[in-house]
């Protein structure tokens, strides 16, 4: 080691020298690396999400088929760099952009059923009967009853979130099937075959309006054991 | 007439070459660089390197033509595809090639490295190349996947989804790479100006110096597997070099000033493999 050190330095200046190093370097470095990484500083840090949090209407309940799912789309505002309200309220008398910035998702509604194992068909349907008598006018506790009985379900497939459709075979058994590698789930969007590791995403916040009116909230049912989505859903 | 025009241009040209050469060797350096001996059997499967190299230089040269109208924006993105393959002029056929070339680069690499492999090329003392050249294929990678996007109509968009959603699988990173694609948590404008800066600048730019390095590695070790056989060869080669120049010191012709066939020393054919 000892030839190496041709130009002596003394401690003092190698700390010195490192010190100034470092303080370069960072004033180099973070301001660009902020600025590229500024999603994933905000999203995975700070929490944010660039998603509504506020509540969207998907249908009336009374649009909700006796013993098969029916899929509704739904669109949630996005504020994502210029999508943002800053921008695009600049000026309120001049629009921006004639883009409607949302994130357009597609839900599966249906009623809670159970299956029959040995068919895999459909053997009872919880749809409450006071909905063959009225549509809208619900009560407190009709609205709780509906609202626990109704699979609000993404249509995104949970092995890598291709959208799923619903099929019934020739044997008359409905499933849902993911077009790109086969993933199957039940009415209730439960993992029944398939490349899937875990059951359809179920939206988490969900409300009935007295009118039939379903509202959801973006989320789904991240199990509380993974802090990660996989696969990510949006 | 025709002849005389014809000596006079030849002059031209000598003249132009042996200029730059006396000042920059540039000459030498690009003999040096284009002439490659391979072996007589096979010859052809030596040319996927350079076919390769052919191909991403289409995929820059139409790449920078499509931007002079695409835009990398989400009310727009679609629109402005749509008037290159409707309006623009030769717009089909500029993104066209882009978009073929694209697809045949993805198979000619394959089969680059497919022959690289099955040839040994990889071996001692080209390790490095071969590195070089998976850095390059994952780059490329990268290219197609974050061009497919900015056409934002359906296949694109949804590929590109279920492609970022393969990545969320990745252990640790995942999500944060996921966010750092799709600039924030969901897909949206940020997505679309994001794969394009990646896309037209990001990628681009660490290609090509890599390409520069692939080749220079590439020139330094010579193309195929066996060292013998290349070494004799190039041997060989330069036998013939020497036993030429002989000759003609011996007819008493100064090498340097050897204008017999009026094509000057850089434009005769004897030299060269």
């Amino acid at each position: 080691m000892t030839e190496l050190q041709k130009d002596p330095i003394t401690r003092g200046d190698f700390l010195g020298f490192g010190l100034l190093g470092t303080v370069v370097g960072a004033i180099l470095t973070i301001p660009p690396v902020a600025f590229v990484l500024s999603p994933v500083i905000k999203t995975d840090l700070l929490g944010e999400s660039d998603i509504d949090e506020g509540w969207q209407e998907v249908a009336s309940v009374s649009d909700i088929p006796t013993d098969e799912p029916a899929s509704f789309t739904i669109e949630f505002p996005i504020e994502q760099i210029y999508a943002g309200p800053d921008v695009q309220n600049q000026f309120p008398d001049e629009k921006r952009s004639d883009e409607e910035f949302t994130l357009k998702n597609a839900v599966w509604l249906s009623w809670k059923s159970e299956i029959n194992h040995d068919t895999g068909k459909i053997a009872k349907v919880e749809r409450p009967s006071f909905l063959d008598e009225k549509s809208s006018g619900f009560s407190e506790s009709e609205r709780e009853e509906l609202k626990k009985n109704i699979n609000v379900l993404s249509n995104s497939c949970a092995h890598l979130g291709c959208p799923v459709r619903w099929l019934i075979n020739l044997d008359g058994k409905g499933e849902f099937l993911c077009p790109c590698h086969g993933g199957l789930y039940d009415i209730n969007g439960t993992y029944e075959g398939g490349p899937p590791p875990r059951d359809m995403y179920r939206y988490v916040n969900v409300k009935i309006e007295e009118d039939g009116k379903l509202y959801v909230k973006h989320g789904y049912d991240i199990e509380p054991g993974l802090d990660k989505q996989q696969p990510y859903v949006v | 007439m025709i002849g005389r025009a014809r000596s006079q241009a030849a002059d031209a040209s000598k003249f132009v070459v042996d200029w730059m050469e006396h000042r920059t060797g540039v000459v030498t350096h690009m003999e040096h660089f284009l002439y490659e001996p391979v072996p007589k059997r096979g010859a052809w499967v030596y040319t996927l390197g350079s076919a390769c190299l052919f191909l991403i230089a289409l995929q820059f040269l139409t790449g920078i033509l499509l931007l002079f109208y695409y835009v990398p924006t989400t009310d727009h993105a679609w629109d402005s595809v749509y008037y290159i393959m409707n309006d623009a002029y030769f717009g089909v056929l500029i993104r066209g090639i882009h978009y073929w070339s694209a697809n045949f680069l993805m198979a000619v690499i394959g089969m680059h490295m497919a022959q690289v492999f099955f040839s040994g090329g990889y071996k001692a003392p080209r390790e490095l190349n071969w590195v070089v050249g998976v850095v390059l294929l994952l780059l490329v990678i990268g290219l197609a996947f974050t061009g497919y996007l900015l056409r934002w109509d359906q296949d694109g968009f949804w590929a590109s989804v279920v492609g970022m959603k393969i990545g969320s699988y990745s252990p640790f990173i995942g999500g944060a790479t996921i966010h750092f694609l799709l600039g924030g948590d969901t897909v949206g404008p940020a997505t679309l100006s994001r794969f394009f800066a990646i896309h037209v600048w990001l990628l681009p730019a660490a290609i090509a110096p890599l390409i520069g390095l692939h080749l220079y590695l590439l020139r330094r070790h010579g193309v195929f597997g066996s060292e013998s056989e290349y070494t004799e060869r190039l041997a060989k080669l330069h036998e013939t070099q020497r036993l030429e120049e002989y000759s003609r010191l011996e007819m008493g012709d100064d090498p340097y000033d050897d204008d017999d066939d009026r094509y000057g020393d850089n434009g005769s054919r004897n030299g060269r493999e």
